[in-house]
């Protein structure tokens, strides 16, 4: 296991490695360097003999593997450079609109194993019945529908006809909690439907698979009840395979995440990376783009950890 | 030796009986045909869309702007007074072009890094599967806003810009499929008969690897609409006035409450060809291999 867990995190450092060096260049292929940019917005700074000695300030006259270095030294200490159009630390904008991205994961997956797993478990167990087929159909239609019209959609129905959530914005839960669940049911259901519908299909086909197997006949040749059958002896070995593709989607959980938080106007994670694109901000893009590739390497890092333990094959492999 | 190569023979044949049987089966899975019928309507309505179309889809009426549905305008007039409905017919067209195209590139890049990646294996397998993790740990929707960012908006900018990010599929797929044909037998034969890497590669390889890639292309495809609409909804992908479900969807939004069915009706296309394209690829999928099923995402 010690073995195991060395190979993977050096793995994961790795790609850590590569991801950072694609990511700085891109950045470097962004029209403009970032001084000119600053200059477009502060007529003032738009002059050669400023800009050069700007250049010089924050190190964009050295060569580019020097500039990678101390940009990735920088990253680790949290100097995460200075946002273009709003003048704040990176860094401190960073940490401000993390919470609003916690809370819509945390409803994510609230969402996502209340309806997937269920339905997945009741698909499996009337596998082709007209029950399994509806359910089957629902989960694909959850998948296909686009984020950004679910929304729409949700919006219109709750917000504008019914009146029920407001259709955006965000309330702090330290300040008013109700407010603060009424403003985040429609953007965390939005985007657990579309990761329920995914997990639903995976716990059916694992769950189908499992309950193939020799050592459910002889449970079931024991006496035991259906149900017993399944919580005692299906449930853990069906969840393994379940586990490692929450790992693998969770990039598609990301991306959901920035258009969520742009469509019901949260002050997330996403929607600063959205505006920044939007605005060109260079910094805050660079930053943003580090932040989730090292949150999908840990996602995915943990769930491999996660699977060896769950199943001894893999870190014997 | 000789009934292993006689199974194999037996093997093939009746694989190629499948083949015959599988407009069968699909024909008989009932979510499968909901699925080609719809992406036969998005097809016709991209192809006869001047002849479907009751309006032409540029004129603007400024006397009659965000109107409701009525007899003349059956779902209404946009910001403009074009007529919506023609626009939505002929937002099928950009969709479906930049689906097709898109996908094709990405699986043509991903499939032959994916072949060259399993059968050399080695130093090219290693490179090319660090390369593809590298891109998998990137969210392909988040990329794709910076790198048409990078380049610019506009269709060819959008083709390439999703093709560079959405091989990585394509080629975990091939390599993980030609990382067992290879072995098989007849790859054996081949090798024995002299043939040369190349031919065996194409001629051997790839068409015994291509069931799952076939279920892959469509259902990116669904995908792949889907992403076009998104970067043009937020402004990053095709510009105006080619009229597009992802533009309408964008300017729609802003009158949500006046005319809601702007909005409502072109994504309701966007998600009619991701669902067709998906309930498509579900049936082929279990017409094709059983044994994949429940995978895939779009977002």
């Amino acid at each position: 296991m010690k073995f195991y867990i060395a190979k993977r995190l050096l793995y994961a450092l790795l790609i850590l490695f590569l991801v950072s060096i694609l990511i700085f260049i891109i950045a470097r292929l962004l029209p403009g360097d970032p001084i000119q940019a600053a200059a477009m917005m502060n007529m003032d700074l738009a002059d050669e003999e400023i800009m050069n000695d700007l250049r010089a300030q924050f190190g964009l006259d050295r060569p580019a593997h020097r500039q990678y270095f101390y940009w990735v030294r920088d990253f680790f200490i949290g100097k995460w450079g200075v946002s273009f159009s709003s003048g704040e630390p990176v860094f401190g904008m960073f940490l401000r609109r993390i919470p609003v991205t916690m809370e819509l994961f945390a409803g994510y997956v609230f969402w996502s194993f209340l309806i997937g797993f269920p339905l997945g478990v009741i698909s499996a167990l009337k596998r082709n019945t007209l029950l399994d087929a509806s359910i089957t159909s629902a989960a694909i239609t959850g998948i296909s529908v686009p984020v950004i019209w679910e929304a729409i959609v949700l919006i219109y129905l709750f917000a504008v006809y019914f009146q029920i959530f407001p259709p955006s914005g965000y309330v702090p839960f330290s300040e008013n909690p109700v407010e603060n669940i009424l403003c985040m049911v429609m953007p965390t259901f939005v985007l657990g439907t579309h990761t329920a519908g995914m997990y639903m299909r995976y716990v059916r086909s694992s769950l189908l698979e499992v309950m193939g197997q020799d050592y459910i006949r002889t449970a079931r040749a024991k006496g035991l009840g259906e149900m017993a059958v399944i919580m005692r002896h299906a449930a853990k070995p069906a969840m393994i395979p379940v586990v490692t593709v929450i790992g693998i989607d969770f990039a598609y959980v990301i991306s959901g995440t920035f258009l969520v938080e742009y469509m019901f106007a949260l002050p997330g994670f996403g929607r600063m990376g959205i505006d920044a694109i939007a605005a060109r901000d260079y910094p805050v893009i660079q930053a943003t783009l580090l932040v989730v590739a090292l949150f999908i390497l840990m996602v995915n890092l943990v769930v491999d950890l996660l699977y060896g333990y769950l199943d001894p094959r893999v870190r014997l492999a | 030796m000789a009934t292993k190569a006689a199974d194999n023979i037996k093997g093939i044949r009746s694989s190629r009986r499948r083949r015959e049987s599988l407009l069968h089966t699909i024909l008989t899975h009932k979510i499968a045909c909901v699925g080609l019928a719809i992406i036969i309507g998005m097809i016709c309505m991209a192809v006869f869309a001047p002849f479907l179309a009751p309006h032409d889809p540029n004129d603007q009426d400024l006397y009659h702007v965000l109107e409701g549905p009525s007899a003349k305008h059956l779902l209404g007039t946009d910001d403009v007074g074009r007529d919506l409905l023609s626009r939505v017919i002929y937002g099928a067209r950009i969709s479906l072009f930049i689906g097709i195209f898109s996908t094709f590139l990405s699986a043509l890049l991903g499939c032959t890094l994916g072949l060259i990646s399993g059968y050399k294996g080695g130093i090219a397998d290693m490179v090319i599967m660090r390369i593809t993790d590298t891109f998998m740990c990137l969210p392909v929707m988040v990329m794709l806003l910076v790198i048409v960012a990078v380049m610019g908006p506009g269709v060819q900018n959008i083709i390439i810009a999703i093709s560079i990010l959405t091989w990585t599929t394509f080629a975990r797929l091939m390599r993980g499929q030609v990382l067992y044909v290879r072995e098989l037998p007849f790859v054996e034969a081949a090798h024995t008969a002299g043939a040369s890497e190349i031919r065996i590669m194409l001629n051997d390889i790839l068409p015994n690897a291509m069931a799952p890639i076939i279920v892959a292309v469509t259902i990116t495809l669904g995908r792949h609409i889907m992403l076009e609409s998104i970067a043009t909804f937020l402004g990053l992908g095709v510009q105006p006035p080619t009229p597009t479900w992802g533009k309408a969807l964008r300017v729609g939004y802003s009158y949500l409450e006046i005319v809601p069915l702007y909005s409502i009706a072109p994504g309701l296309m966007i998600t009619l060809a991701v669902l067709g394209f998906n309930f498509f690829g579900d049936g082929l999928r279990d017409a094709l291999d059983p044994r994949l099923r429940g995978e895939g995402s779009t977002l």
